[in-house]
């Protein structure tokens, strides 16, 4: 076996095992998503005070449009519960992707909002990783007021279309998801 | 999918070799229904026999089931390539009744449809491709994006493994089919492996007749590449079994997925709750509003 047709099988069991395992995973995990229950994907959402991240939301534009400004880095800080309050809640906007989908099991209709709800999760993942970029260099404090506000803002407006969506579809446990976003 | 079964004596002129390599598979089918004249010259074992009627079977059912359960309406492609193979088989048939299958005219014909072939299973890709993605009608923008570099990149990931290939053959043509044949395969192995990861990172349902269709492909077109591969690297050399015995598992797996096709395309595919066209129109309103707001938020500035 000359060098080539060695390199040529080596890299063909490589691309075909890569594929395969791409293939399972992904199966697996539609497989699990597809099955997983209304009060299993809520299970996954982490607690973060809804009202604090509205404030925090509504300080920087409220629904008339204003934009106010009024809390100070230290209070946002503190009202986010730092980068770990962050954190969480960039996990939670895959769990708000997740609720939008599953109304999307039965109205494939939802996909429009499912998929502005993805773009609105990559922008926080977005805000959070120029705030961790932050940290690392240690420019945290000056960087995570205007980070850290949009990111909330945008999760805010997250949590407000999900609830529309799901007041839309009239999805009965509608009241236990306002409870919980 | 590719549908070559057969091993190819060493010791046949060029055409010989093309031709029988090409349309051997074709033909036994209907040979398999009564044509002893053609079994006989081929000197067909009864697993063969049985591997190409089954095949062949297999393929007519699933037509059957596309068009007495009226999926060909919205899997208009795929039926098209169904009905071709049909089609193809007969064509192959009667000319290898008039020509033989050693003759120039079959040759030609088999390649040039091997050719069509592959642009309809495109097309079929592209049917699958819209349904997954825009079951409203309007693309996913970021499924978009990402379904673009998933074409450049099988494209480019096929491209490299089928220059690497260097089977030996006597002849360059042979060499350009088995690598033509190869690149094929891995183009679509990297485009519905990616149809499948793109519809689960998206959320998109799984168990409809469209995604059903597309993980058929995805199965077939996976072995296919490490069974092409293999034809890559044995060649087409004198003695060589190892293109036979490919040619059965290929057939095999065929079988198996016409299978597959037959039964999911028989039952009904979960059937979506269709909203009210007014709610339609709230869902669309709320989308646009969401987009004006995070333009107000992009554009904020702390003063």
């Amino acid at each position: 076996m000359n060098l080539r047709s060695l390199l040529f099988v080596v890299l063909v069991g490589l691309v075909f095992a890569g594929l395969t395992a791409v293939v399972v995973r992904y199966a697996l995990r539609t497989r699990r998503s597809s099955q997983a229950t209304w009060e299993e994907i809520l299970a996954r959402l982490a607690h973060l005070d809804r009202e604090k991240i509205a404030a925090i939301a509504l300080d920087a534009i409220d629904d008339s449009g204003r934009q106010n400004f009024m809390l100070e880095p230290d209070a946002i800080w503190s009202m986010l519960g730092g980068m770990e309050g962050l954190e969480l809640l960039e996990k939670n906007c895959q769990v708000l992707i997740e609720l939008t989908t599953y109304v999307q099991r039965w109205h494939p209709e939802a996909l429009v909002v499912a998929e502005q709800l993805r773009l609105n999760a990559r922008e926080i993942e977005w805000h959070v990783g120029r705030l961790k970029g932050a940290a690392s260099t240690g420019n945290l404090q000056s960087a995570f007021a205007d980070y850290a506000q949009r990111a909330a803002a945008t999760y805010y407006l997250m949590t407000r279309h999900v609830l529309e969506l799901y007041e839309q579809v009239s999805f009965p446990e509608l009241a236990q998801l306002k409870q919980a976003i | 999918m590719r549908d070559i079964l057969f091993a190819p004596p060493a010791a046949l002129s060029p055409t010989e070799l093309t031709a029988i390599a090409a349309g051997i598979y074709d033909l036994q089918p209907l040979a398999f229904f009564g044509h002893l004249r053609l079994q006989h010259s081929m000197g067909l074992s009864g697993v063969r026999q049985f591997l190409w009627a089954a095949s062949f079977s297999s393929t007519s059912v699933l037509l059957a089931v596309l068009l007495l359960r009226r999926r060909a309406a919205s899997l208009s492609a795929f039926t098209f390539l169904i009905a071709f193979y049909v089609a193809k088989t007969l064509v192959l048939f009667s000319l290898a009744v008039h020509f033989s299958i050693r003759s120039r005219p079959y040759a030609l014909t088999y390649w040039s449809l091997s050719y069509v072939d592959d642009a309809i299973q495109f097309a079929v890709f592209y049917e699958l491709v819209k349904q997954v993605f825009c079951p409203t009608g309007v693309w996913a923008r970021d499924a978009r994006r990402a379904f673009q570099w998933l074409v450049a990149a099988s494209i480019l990931l096929a491209l490299g493994l089928a220059m690497l290939a260097s089977p030996p053959t006597a002849r360059w043509y042979e060499t350009y089919l088995l690598r033509s044949n190869f690149f094929v395969s891995v183009l679509e192995s990297g485009l519905f492996v990616g149809i499948m990861v793109l519809s689960s990172t998206v959320g998109l349902p799984w168990k409809t007749h469209a995604a059903r269709v597309a993980q058929g492909f995805g199965a077939c077109a996976l072995t296919s590449m490490v069974l092409e591969g293999t034809r890559n690297y044995f060649g087409l050399g004198p003695g060589q079994r190892a293109y036979g015995v490919v040619a059965y598992i290929e057939t095999v797996i065929y079988i198996g997925c016409m299978g597959f096709w037959i039964v999911s395309l028989w039952q009904e595919a979960p059937a979506p709750r269709e909203l009210p066209d007014a709610m339609l129109m709230q869902i669309y309103t709320l989308q646009r509003r969401v987009e004006n707001d995070l333009v107000r938020i992009r554009n904020w500035r702390r003063s």
